[in-house]
């Protein structure tokens, strides 16, 4: 065992980090933006507006999530005809993706809000919109909440795939270290505890920020 | 707009066609294996977490933290690149040079495990939403606890966990696609194959997507076939 | 036939559910216990057969202590029938199926035989038509005349009923409360807690108040009605028969 390849290269693998976040964060935020579009067509009365949401939703939930990568390195900007950077294609590709598992998210969340809610705010005399903006959405938020923090775990973990078309992420630097210094145990084990402590602290906030929700109730 | 002739007959072409199919069979073999094993490994953990042996509990949640919270990716790297070199070297070397197929089954391993903490966590939240009362009344009849597990909380538990678990084997035949950054010649790796010797990437991708579509919707199918099956009357299902 | 002696319950650390309670059951006896919601009725039903763990006293259940580990638990809890307020049938099972799982695999019955005795029973509680339903098809009321049956097929020599019409609509209690009239008139050693006073009045020979953990008063039907000793009881009787 040779530690020192860790220190040796701290500043490379840090660097890939920094990317990691960022391809993270930037996707987190596409992802729920077009989620609760995408969720709120799903379950939309006008067949002309769900069916095509839904149908994108079933869609992209049967795809690996590697082979939606390479069908936006390569191929979409062959039918578009101009060239994209790794690091866009990448955004664009988890946004495509995680928007269809948000979307069931939010639809979900809606869904579990009781219909007798509705009844009752409808028989108050309130229109659609504002059953939705003071009665359900802020329910189904709170609902919804540790499902979308758990998903965004998901999504960080799922951003290492950028690893496939060469993006200098976290896990493809670490590998590049590795190429160079064949130290696959150091470098892997210290790249799965980094990647382990992130996501551990997340899910931790999470289970504590559930267990306060279920005592508000 | 499309700057691309689109040569459909390629899929079918030899040596690419059968080349597909393999690789089609390869992926359910994966992911079928890896589902078994997974499935053993997860009720096995789940036990672990409801026993009442702290050792045993605090072994669970450490194995389902530890295998969940590392991208998958990483652990197959690990299986691939770091774990056989924790043996001697000449064994190591024995290992790559003498087994064809070892990408295969550490890729089953790498698989497995990480889809055996989110089975075991699907097993113990199915298993914590029977009903208390349920215990208390098959208690009260006098039946032991192994008995009240085998005839009562088990099979229903057993209906509550097929849709939750349906979601899982799903995951775990599309994540098996991740298994081609260690050489396996499943869809997605047999399509990259094929890309590179013919430039007919964008007609044996369209072909790899299709597949998966096609593959999820028939697992769909036959599972809301057995959920119906083993639907109890009367009962409204609630979907988790 | 129950003797229960000092018992203290805790749940958790520091909250007594039951402090000190003595009293006894006899043989072909119904006894019905009330008391306000938390007083500790249901725990003291649920420590006869060790559904809950009592930390202090001694409860003998003919001729078999409870509390001591040695018991053969299963042997005793043979001996008595419960029914609970949410019923809790097996959902994933028949009715004849609910009915005839224990008799199999606790009794050793064959199938057969105890399929006959199970429909024997159903007949008796009046629902043999819905011996194929499953409990979700079932109204509440026909759910817990199973689970009364269920109980029964047992042969238990003591029935405990823990609320058992209180999860009930209006209209299906009284279905409920002949079986237990019945059931009663016949013989059967009984321990209600309820809130029906008619079905006290009319079937109980004894009756017992309970309030934060302890039994208050307890005395004979008539007596307890006509004339209570305790002011709290008095409170409670008012406050309980001013609806009826």
């Amino acid at each position: 065992m040779d530690w020192t390849v860790i220190s040796r290269n701290i500043d490379f693998l840090l660097g890939g980090l920094v990317v990691t976040f960022q391809l993270a964060v930037i996707s987190l935020a596409g992802g729920i933006f077009f989620g609760v579009l995408l969720g709120l067509a799903r379950i939309s009365s006008r067949k002309y507006i769900s069916c095509p949401a839904t149908l994108y939703i079933h869609f992209f939930r049967s795809q690996p999530l590697i082979l939606v990568i390479f069908w936006f390195y390569f191929f979409v900007p062959i039918l578009f005809g101009k060239p994209m950077s790794a690091f866009i294609s990448a955004i664009i590709g988890f946004i495509a993706f995680e928007t269809a598992y948000f979307a069931e998210i939010i639809r979900g969340g809606i869904q579990s809000i009781s219909k007798g809610q509705m009844q009752a705010a409808y028989a108050t005399g309130m229109k659609h919109h504002q059953v939705m903006r003071y009665i359900v959405l802020p329910q189904a938020l709170k609902n919804m909440l540790p499902s979308l923090m758990t998903q965004s775990i998901v999504l960080f973990q799922d951003t290492s795939l950028a690893y496939v078309i060469g993006l200098q992420e976290f896990l493809r630097r670490t590998s590049l270290v590795d190429s160079r210094e064949v130290k696959s145990i150091e470098l892997y084990l210290f790249s799965a505890l980094v990647y382990l402590v992130i996501c551990l602290t997340m899910s931790l906030f999470v289970r504590r920020f559930e267990n306060k929700v279920h005592q508000g109730v | 707009m499309i700057d691309y002739n689109f040569d459909w007959g390629i899929i079918w072409q030899q040596p690419y066609g059968p080349l597909f199919l393999n690789g089609i069979k390869t992926t359910l073999i994966l992911s079928a294996c890896a589902w078994i094993l997974a499935f053993c490994l997860g009720i096995l953990v789940s036990v672990f977490r409801v026993s009442s042996s702290k050792p045993l509990r605090f072994f669970g949640a450490t194995y389902v933290e530890v295998f969940r919270n590392i991208p998958l990716l990483v652990q197959v790297f690990f299986w691939y690149f770091a774990m056989p070199s924790l043996f001697p070297k000449p064994m190591e070397l024995w290992l790559y040079d003498n087994i064809s197929n070892l990408p295969f089954f550490l890729g089953i391993l790498a698989l497995a495990f990480y889809t055996s903490a989110r089975v075991s966590e699907v097993f113990r939240s199915t298993l914590l939403s029977v009903p208390h009362g349920q215990y208390r009344a098959a208690y009260s009849t006098g039946l032991t606890p192994y008995k009240t597990y085998r005839f009562v909380v088990l099979p229903y538990a057993f209906r509550l966990s097929i849709p939750p678990l349906t979601t899982e084997f799903l995951s775990c035949f599309k994540n098996s696609a991740l298994t081609m950054t260690i050489g396996v010649l499943e869809i997605t790796g047999t399509t990259a194959y094929i890309e590179s010797f013919t430039w007919r990437g964008l007609e044996v991708t369209t072909a790899a997507s299709f597949s998966y579509l096609v593959i999820t919707l028939c697992i769909i199918a036959l599972m809301a076939f057995v959920e119906k099956k083993t639907r109890i009357a009367g009962m409204i299902h609630q979907a988790r | 036939m129950i003797e229960i002696k000092n018992v203290s319950l805790w749940l958790g650390d520091d909250f007594q559910v039951l402090k000190n309670v003595s009293t006894r059951f006899q043989k072909g006896r119904t006894t019905v216990i009330c008391g306000p919601s938390g007083s500790g009725k249901s725990s003291l039903l649920r420590c006869i057969n060790r559904l809950e763990r009592f930390q202090k006293g001694e409860i003998i259940v003919d001729g078999l202590s409870v509390r001591d580990p040695k018991t053969d638990i299963y042997k005793l809890r043979k001996n008595v029938g419960m029914v609970f307020q949410h019923f809790d049938l097996y959902p994933h099972m028949t009715a004849l199926d609910n009915i005839t799982l224990a008799p199999q695999k606790v009794r050793c019955l064959s199938r057969q035989t105890a399929e006959s005795k199970a429909l024997q029973l159903l007949e008796r509680v009046g629902i043999m038509d819905k011996a194929n339903s499953f409990p979700a098809q079932l109204s509440g009321g026909q759910q817990q005349r199973v689970a009364i049956a269920r109980s029964l097929a047992m042969e238990p020599k003591i029935m405990l009923f823990d609320e058992p019409t209180s999860a009930l609509d209006p209209e299906m209690i009284g279905e409920v409360l002949d079986v237990m009239i019945d059931l009663a008139l016949e013989g059967m050693t009984m321990i209600v807690v309820t809130h029906e006073m008619g079905f006290a009045k009319k079937v109980a020979q004894e009756i017992i108040f309970m309030d934060h953990g302890e039994i208050v008063e307890a005395k004979n039907t008539s007596d307890f009605f006509n004339h209570p000793d305790h002011p709290r009881t008095r409170d409670f009787l008012n406050r309980i028969l001013s609806h009826v």
